[in-house]
C-alpha cells in the first residue's frame, strides 16, 4: 500500500471495490521523488525492449517492484471517464512491465460493471412489450432509429457519424476512415446506451430489419476493406494501441463464454458483454454483423484466419469469440427480446 | 363580434414540432425512419412596426399598385435545425440539412 500524505477522497466514498484510477495514481506517484523516479525508469525499459529483456535488466527490475508497492499497481481506469487514454497508456506501461502481455486472453484495464440488470434491459422489454399482431410487422430497428432521431443528443450525434462516414474523399478513397472511426466513438461514447443498443442489438423477423441493423455503423466505410487481413495480425495491430488493446481485452473479460453459468456469460452479466462489444467499434478490432440474416446472429471482425500458419488453432480460438460466442449471442437476443435473464 | 375575434386570435409566434416521416417530407427521399420536423407558426401582432403601417397606408392610397409587397411581419425561422441523416429503401444513407426549424422570429 502507497503511503502517500492523504488517500484520495474517491477511496472513501466509493468504499473497498473502487481502485484509484491509474490518471490518479501517476499523480501521486508524480508527487513522490522514489516514485516518480522508479515510473520513468520503468519506461525507458520499456521503450522498443520485449519483456525478457527487459527483466534482464537489474535497473529495471528494481524499478518495477517500486512500483509493485505505489498506487500505480492495482490502478484501473473507468469507461468514458475524462482521461481515459491517458490512464490506459499509464496502465498498460506497469502491466506490459509486468505481464509481458503476449497472452491470449488480457485482464481488462476497465473497472468492473456490477449490476447485472440494468434499466437497459428493463427499458427495452417496455419498448418491445407490444401485441403480438403489431410486433410481427414491426421493425424494431426503424423503431430505434425513430427513438434515436427523436432524441436531439442522439440524432445530433448519429448524423454527424453517418455524414461522416458517408462522405466520399477523392476518387480513389472512397471515404475517411479514420475520420468515420473517430465519429463513430464519439456517438458511442457520448449517447447513452439505452439509445445506441437498441440501433445495434435490435431484433428482427425480416430481411430488410436485419439489414438496417447490419448497416447501422456505416459499414461500407468503417468495417469493409479491399483486403480481409488475418485475425492475428489485426490483433497485434490492435495490442500497438492502448484504446483498442484496452477494449478488447474488457471484451474478452466481459463476453468469455462460460458453460457452467445459465447465461453462458464469465459474469452472467449481459450488459458487460454488449457494453464491450459495443466499446469495439470505431476501432482496428470494429466487429459487425456479417450478413442480413434475420434468422441466423453471426458477427465478426472484418478478418479471417486464412495464411495463419501454424497458428491456425489460436487464430480459430480468437475469431470464434465473435462468431461462435454462446455468451454474446445470448446476450444479443435477449436485448432484442427485452427479456433481459431468461432461464429456461 | 371584436371580442370574438379576440377569443379566437392565434398564438403568437412559435416553434411547434411534429413527428413525420422522411418520405412525408416531401424531398424526394423513401424512406420510413421518422424525424422531429420542427416549424414556426403564429401571429406577429406584436411586431408590427412603423415600417408596416406606413406601407398599408401608402398602398391604401393606390401610390403602390403593380409591385407585390408585404405590409405584416412574417412568422419564419432565424436559424435552422442541424443535419439530418437517414438510410433510405434502398439502404443507402443520405444527409439533408436546413429542414427543421431551430429558432423562430417575426421578420
Amino acid at each position: 500500500v502507497w503511503a502517500g500524505p492523504s488517500p484520495p477522497a474517491a477511496l472513501d466514498l466509493q468504499g473497498w471495490q473502487t481502485s484509484v484510477d491509474c490518471a490518479r495514481a501517476n499523480e501521486l506517484c508524480a508527487a513522490e521523488p522514489g516514485c516518480s523516479s522508479s515510473y520513468r525508469t520503468l519506461r525507458q525499459c520499456l521503450a522498443g525492449r520485449d519483456h525478457n529483456t527487459m527483466l534482464g535488466n537489474r535497473e529495471c527490475r528494481a524499478a518495477l517492484e517500486v512500483l509493485q508497492g505505489s498506487a500505480l499497481y492495482g490502478c484501473r481506469c473507468k469507461r468514458k471517464m475524462k482521461k481515459e487514454l491517458l490512464c490506459l497508456q499509464i496502465y498498460w506501461s506497469i502491466h506490459l512491465g509486468l505481464a509481458g502481455g503476449e497472452e491470449f486472453y488480457e485482464a481488462s484495464p476497465y473497472e468492473p460493471i456490477t449490476s447485472p440488470l440494468s434499466d437497459v434491459f428493463r427499458l427495452a422489454s417496455i419498448v418491445s412489450g407490444t401485441d403480438p399482431v403489431a410486433n410481427s410487422r414491426s421493425n424494431h430497428c426503424l423503431d430505434a432509429a425513430k427513438a434515436c432521431n427523436l432524441n436531439d443528443n442522439c440524432k445530433r450525434l448519429r448524423s454527424a457519424y453517418i455524414s461522416t462516414c458517408n462522405k466520399g474523399v477523392s476518387a480513389t478513397e472512397h471515404c475517411s476512415r479514420r475520420k468515420c472511426h473517430k465519429a463513430l466513438r464519439h456517438f458511442f461514447d457520448r449517447v447513452p446506451s439505452e439509445y445506441t443498443h437498441r440501433l445495434l442489438f435490435c431484433s428482427c423477423k425480416s430481411q430488410a430489419c436485419a439489414e438496417r441493423r447490419r448497416q447501422a455503423i456505416v459499414p461500407y466505410c468503417s468495417y469493409e476493406e479491399k483486403e480481409k487481413p488475418n485475425c492475428l495480425a489485426l490483433r497485434s495491430q490492435c495490442r500497438a494501441e492502448p484504446l483498442c488493446r484496452s477494449r478488447l481485452a474488457d471484451f474478452h473479460t466481459n463476453c468469455q463464454a462460460f458453460h457452467q453459468f445459465l447465461t453462458s456469460c464469465s459474469r452472467d452479466n449481459y450488459q458487460a458483454c454488449l457494453g464491450s462489444y459495443t466499446g469495439l467499434i470505431g476501432l482496428d478490432m470494429t466487429p459487425n454483423y456479417v450478413d442480413a440474416s434475420f434468422s441466423s446472429l453471426v458477427v465478426s471482425p472484418w478478418c479471417s484466419c486464412r495464411g495463419s500458419g501454424n497458428m491456425e488453432e489460436e487464430c480459430e480460438k480468437f475469431l470464434k469469440d465473435f462468431t461462435e460466442n454462446p455468451c454474446l449471442r445470448n446476450a444479443i437476443q435477449a436485448f432484442g427480446n427485452g427479456t433481459g435473464l431468461t432461464f429456461s | 363580434n371584436r371580442m370574438k375575434r379576440a377569443k379566437t386570435r392565434h398564438k403568437p409566434c412559435s416553434l411547434k414540432e411534429l413527428e413525420v416521416t422522411i418520405s412525408e417530407l416531401g424531398l424526394g427521399y423513401d424512406s420510413d425512419e421518422t424525424v422531429l420536423f420542427r416549424y414556426c407558426s403564429g401571429t406577429c401582432d406584436s411586431a408590427v412596426r412603423n415600417y408596416d403601417i406606413s406601407l398599408k397606408n401608402v398602398r391604401s392610397m393606390r401610390k403602390i399598385r403593380k409591385e407585390k409587397v408585404r405590409a405584416r411581419p412574417c412568422c419564419r425561422p432565424l436559424s435552422y435545425d442541424d443535419d439530418v441523416s437517414f438510410l433510405d429503401a434502398g439502404n443507402r444513407y443520405y444527409t439533408v440539412n436546413e429542414v427543421s426549424a431551430k429558432e423562430c422570429g417575426c421578420v
